[in-house]
């Protein structure tokens, strides 16, 4: 070992995978969520 | 607004009633103890017959029983109120809510430091882990004692009333309690195994400032807890 | 009056943007001093105070009423960290002793101050519904405890990550990355909470009790989670970035606040329209309540 981190790009992609998927999904959830209660909304007047 | 005599009076009336309930209801506190006991076995079987890892581990062995037998008698501490719908009738009465949650966090606190002190032994035998600190380790136990039942008893009026109360009190006590309960534990290991640096004056003051905070800021919530 | 307020949060975030984020690439890659005269520090600070306040404002004058603005938040967030990542990808040089692994780092710490702040929002959310007892802002409670739970997550997967290459084991139980999982366990908790009071009173009430309790035990968790791990590492974090690396964090810092609050905005809509249904006179006595619209 000289100190350096060797070899760390798999890592680095993997972490802004991981992002970007959980932001992406979790965005997508609420959208979903948000539709459905609108329309339960719209449908109860 | 009741005086400060009149409160002072509230709460006594508050913990003898506690204390009364509890002392009826001793064989749930034998009940209890087995479970603990029960539990720092099994907690034997995770690690193995290896007797200088088990003393390594005791200090952690005995607050993990003690933390999953807490949830036990502190769900327990409104059982009764549950019952017989009378919490609200509690609350009907001029008493402050204050002095109900302090009456009965106080019992919870009294029983938790006898279930540790009943533990120890258990722990003394399995884990080969004795000390003749014994005034240490119940101050220790005292205070993280405490840490456990402020919280818990406000969590454990709020998760009474609602479904799956079992799951719900450990699941948001559990998390609250973490420097509580690595405060205790490295305070208990120090007293078993040594405190060559004298590190256990940090981790008391730990306690002490947590026990401070929760026990004034869940005594200040606790109205908003069981109001209509 | 909350049309105002929003564009106020607009201009005080492209203030921060243009001070925290334009003037050091125009000075990096421009050879252009764009600084209007501004000190590096008065700069900083601008940015910082100008993101939170813009943040602060857009929660409070959110009325619920309007879709387009949050999709507009969060579209403006997904720009931010596509510039981001494009630049802590390829345009910024590796580090000198981390590698390549340096490059996490802008997102990872973006990442963790907007949890920090979401867990923040929800506990001023809980104070203020304790003393005024709006839903309204049970609704931003519910969605700010969410978002956090989220990036707490999202945080302790990406610290895991890095920690890997770096320290050789999946977790390396640094003070701050567990005190987020003891957070991320605690809020959890508190949405479970949700989930089983039927009460729409007693669920605001009680999980503003309880938001304030597990936010009170956030300092006091780290600092024994700190003393608790002193004796066994002295390990070095990543504390300070240098100025080729600020482009990259603080653009996906802009993106991640914009994407959080327009998460947050957005969210706090599921929550308000369940509470209209939930708090709502019976439908015979009161008609006129249900023509508003949404």
């Amino acid at each position: 070992m000289n100190g350096v981190v060797t070899g760390g790009w798999n890592f680095v992609v993997a972490a802004y995978s991981v992002t970007g998927l959980v932001l992406l999904i979790y965005g997508v959830t609420i959208i979903t969520r948000l539709r459905d209660e609108i329309s339960r909304a719209a449908k109860e007047r | 607004m009741a005086g400060e005599g009149v409160r002072g009076a509230m709460l006594i009336a508050a913990l003898r009633k506690e204390l009364l309930l509890q002392w009826r209801s001793r064989a749930q506190f034998m009940a209890v103890f087995v479970f603990g006991a029960a539990a720092l076995l099994l907690f034997s079987f995770a690690v193995g017959p290896v007797a200088e890892m088990l003393r390594q581990f005791s200090a952690g062995f005995l607050w993990l029983g003690l933390l999953l037998s807490s949830t036990l008698t502190l769900a327990e501490s409104f059982h009764a109120e549950m019952e017989n719908r009378a919490l609200e009738g509690l609350l009907l009465l001029p008493a402050n809510p204050r002095a109900l949650y302090y009456g009965k966090a106080i019992a919870n606190w009294l029983q938790l430091i006898l279930l540790g002190i009943a533990l120890v032994p258990v722990m003394v035998i399995l884990y080969d882990a004795g000390t003749t600190r014994v005034g240490s380790l119940i101050i220790v136990i005292a205070l993280g004692t405490a840490g456990l039942s402020a919280p818990g008893t406000l969590y454990a009026a709020m998760t009474a009333q609602v479904r799956s109360k079992q799951t719900l009190l450990p699941l948001l006590l559990f998390p609250l309690i973490v420097p509580a309960l690595l405060a205790s534990v490295k305070a208990t290991s120090l007293i078993i195994l040594g405190d060559p640096m004298n590190q256990s004056s940090a981790w008391i003051i730990l306690l002490v400032a947590f026990d401070a905070i929760y026990w004034s800021l869940c005594g200040l919530l606790f109205g908003r807890v069981v109001e209509e | 009056m909350k049309r105002n307020l929003f564009w106020l949060a607009i201009a005080l975030l492209a203030a921060a943007v243009y001070f925290g984020l334009l003037v050091t690439i125009g000075d990096q890659y421009l050879h252009a001093d764009l600084s209007l005269g501004l000190p590096v520090v008065a700069r900083t600070l601008v940015a910082f105070l100008g993101g939170l306040a813009a943040v602060v404002i857009l929660l409070i004058a959110d009325d619920f009423s309007n879709l387009s603005r949050p999709k507009a938040l969060g579209i403006a967030g997904v720009v931010f960290l596509l510039i981001g990542s494009y630049f802590g990808l390829f345009v910024a040089p590796p580090e000198q002793f981390m590698g390549e692994t340096q490059r996490i780092m802008y997102v990872h710490v973006p990442t963790a101050w907007f949890a920090l702040v979401a867990m923040t929002l929800a506990f001023a959310a809980a104070v203020v519904f304790l003393f005024g007892g709006n839903h309204d802002w049970d609704a931003r409670l519910e969605a700010s405890i969410e978002v956090g739970v989220v990036l707490a997550f999202l945080l302790c997967c990406q610290g895991a990550i890095w920690a890997k290459p770096t320290w050789g084991v999946w977790w390396d139980w640094d003070p701050r990355l567990t005190t987020t999982a003891v957070l991320l366990f605690a809020f959890l908790g508190i949405l479970a909470l949700r989930k089983f009071v039927d009460d729409p009173h007693r669920r605001a009430m009680w999980s503003a009790v309880a938001t304030i309790i597990a936010y009170v035990d956030v300092p006091i968790v780290y600092f024994s989670v700190k003393w608790w791990n002193s004796l066994h590492q002295q390990q070095s974090s990543p504390n300070t970035v240098s100025k080729p690396f600020w482009i990259p964090l603080r653009a996906n810092a802009f993106g991640i606040l914009l994407l959080m609050m327009a998460f947050i905005m957005l969210r706090s809509r599921i929550t308000a329209l369940r509470l209209k249904h939930e708090l709502a006179p019976p439908p015979a006595l009161d008609e006129a309540e249900l023509g508003e619209a949404v």
